[in-house]
């Protein structure tokens, strides 16, 4: 069955994707190797869009049925015992992109490890992480952006945190576009990640899970 | 002999560079779906400027940082430049400081430029290749969610004499995907400047041997060894 759903996802068909997810959940799959079945098919459609077989569109609506996935298999996996909450990440893309596809499968992914994830949306002002910082007191920030004039806002937010005295509470993460060690920098971030698992991996560690 | 002067671009800009081209200065496009994959597009540029390097005393690249794709190149014979901007919209718009006040303003802007109708680089594009593939129910769907966060379709006029069926077509492409049609006068302010000179602050120069950096790029960052050097040249008495 994960075979198949990994050729549903990964050919587009959402509705099917679905339904074969539905059929999984209520025959008792375990909703880790859903996701890890999801996670295989996001891998192929990523592969296609390098290869230019694929494009945007087809990216967002993988990303879109992840989404929805996650919302199928999220009641199973609260459920365990082992993935409860780990601890809370705000994650946002910041103020001047409205790219959101990365952000959205980062969150996503977060979600389905066990973190309480608490997304901003797209176009999120600095001020307004500070806010989210200080009500929800998370150990983990996630900053995203895919336009290089992003990286300069991600800049501006890492100082509006610092100047708001909260720098020393969180560890914050950048992704998207063509973050790398020297975007690291310039930012003042404490890491980067390359991609979702990178993502999920470096909150992880800094929540002290293994 | 005359210093001789290339400029590599991408075939989006071309269209604007052409019309001011320089007498003696020769050009050459580069494919624009390029800009999809940045590595690719460093390798390409690369490439390309390796080939120019016997020819050309000064390489002029009609690109932004183009995520990041110009990072890491060099030359070794030659000067390069670039323009410091992020990507071609504020080459269109004549800043990056014009780009900056755009995004600031709307940032779920869709750009348009005769340039990017001829190369086909448009949702409508996007359109008729998913309709064939998925059928119409599902390319709908496909388009709203990857156009979810637009709220404003921006033409920038450029000033081609025949500007009005890409306008035309921008507002069709406007009114099919439930966007605010606007339309955002063009410059060649920025092009002319990169063509004629002077090289100023608007630019990253990398001299012979030196490779282009992130850092480069930032004018209020400490200022990579290249654009230092401009400045000691600029204002060799110091001051500002």
């Amino acid at each position: 069955m994960s075979k198949k759903l990994i050729k549903a996802i990964a050919d587009m068909k959402e509705e099917e994707a679905l339904r074969l997810v539905k059929e999984m959940v209520q025959s008792g799959a375990e909703p880790m190797a859903i996701m890890e079945a999801a996670r295989e098919a996001m891998d192929i459609v990523g592969k296609r869009y390098e290869e230019g077989t694929y494009y945007l569109p087809e990216l967002i609506l993988a990303g879109e049925m992840l989404g929805r996935i996650t919302e199928i298999i999220k009641p199973e996996l609260t459920k365990m015992p082992e993935v409860k909450r780990r601890g809370k990440v705000v994650i946002g893309t910041v103020k001047g992109d409205i790219h959101d596809i990365g952000k959205n499968i980062v969150a996503f992914m977060l979600d389905a490890n066990g973190f309480e994830v608490l997304d901003l949306g797209v176009d999120v002002p600095p001020q307004k992480f500070v806010q989210a910082i200080q009500e929800a007191q998370p150990q983990v920030v996630g900053l995203s952006g895919f336009l290089t004039l992003a990286f300069d806002t991600m800049k501006e937010t890492v100082e509006a945190i610092k100047a708001a005295g909260l720098r020393d509470k969180v560890k914050i993460m950048i992704g998207g576009g063509q973050v790398n060690e020297s975007i690291k920098e310039y930012t003042g971030a404490d890491a980067y990640g390359r991609d979702a698992v990178a993502g999920v991996s470096l909150a992880k560690q800094w929540v002290g899970v293994k | 002999m005359a210093a001789s002067r290339k400029v590599i671009a991408c075939a989006t800009v071309i269209e604007e560079i052409l019309p001011l081209l320089p007498d003696g200065v020769t050009c050459e496009a580069l494919d624009f779906g390029l800009h999809l994959t940045p590595d690719k597009l460093r390798k390409r540029l690369q490439e390309a400027i390796d080939a120019a390097s016997a020819d050309a005393d000064t390489i002029i690249l009609g690109y932004g940082l183009c995520s990041m794709a110009v990072v890491g190149l060099k030359a070794t014979g030659c000067t390069l430049i670039v323009p410091r901007v992020d990507d071609c919209i504020a080459l269109f718009l004549g800043s990056h400081a014009a780009h900056q006040e755009q995004l600031r303003q709307e940032p779920g802007t869709y750009y348009l430029t005769k340039g990017w109708i001829e190369v086909s680089d448009t949702p409508f594009a996007e359109y008729e290749r998913l309709v064939e593939r998925y059928g119409q129910a599902q390319a709908d769907r496909m388009m709203a969610l990857t156009l979810k966060n637009y709220t404003r379709l921006a033409f920038i006029d450029t000033g081609h004499y025949d500007q009005e069926r890409y306008r035309e077509y921008a507002r069709r492409m406007a009114r099919q995907f439930g966007l605010r049609y606007e339309e955002i006068p063009g410059s060649t302010a920025l092009i002319q400047k990169m063509l004629y000179g002077p090289w100023d602050d608007d630019f990253v120069i990398a001299r012979p041997g030196e490779t282009i950096s992130y850092a480069d790029f930032k004018v209020t960052a400490t200022a990579g060894c290249h654009s230092l050097a401009v400045l000691v040249e600029a204002y060799p008495y110091g001051g500002g």
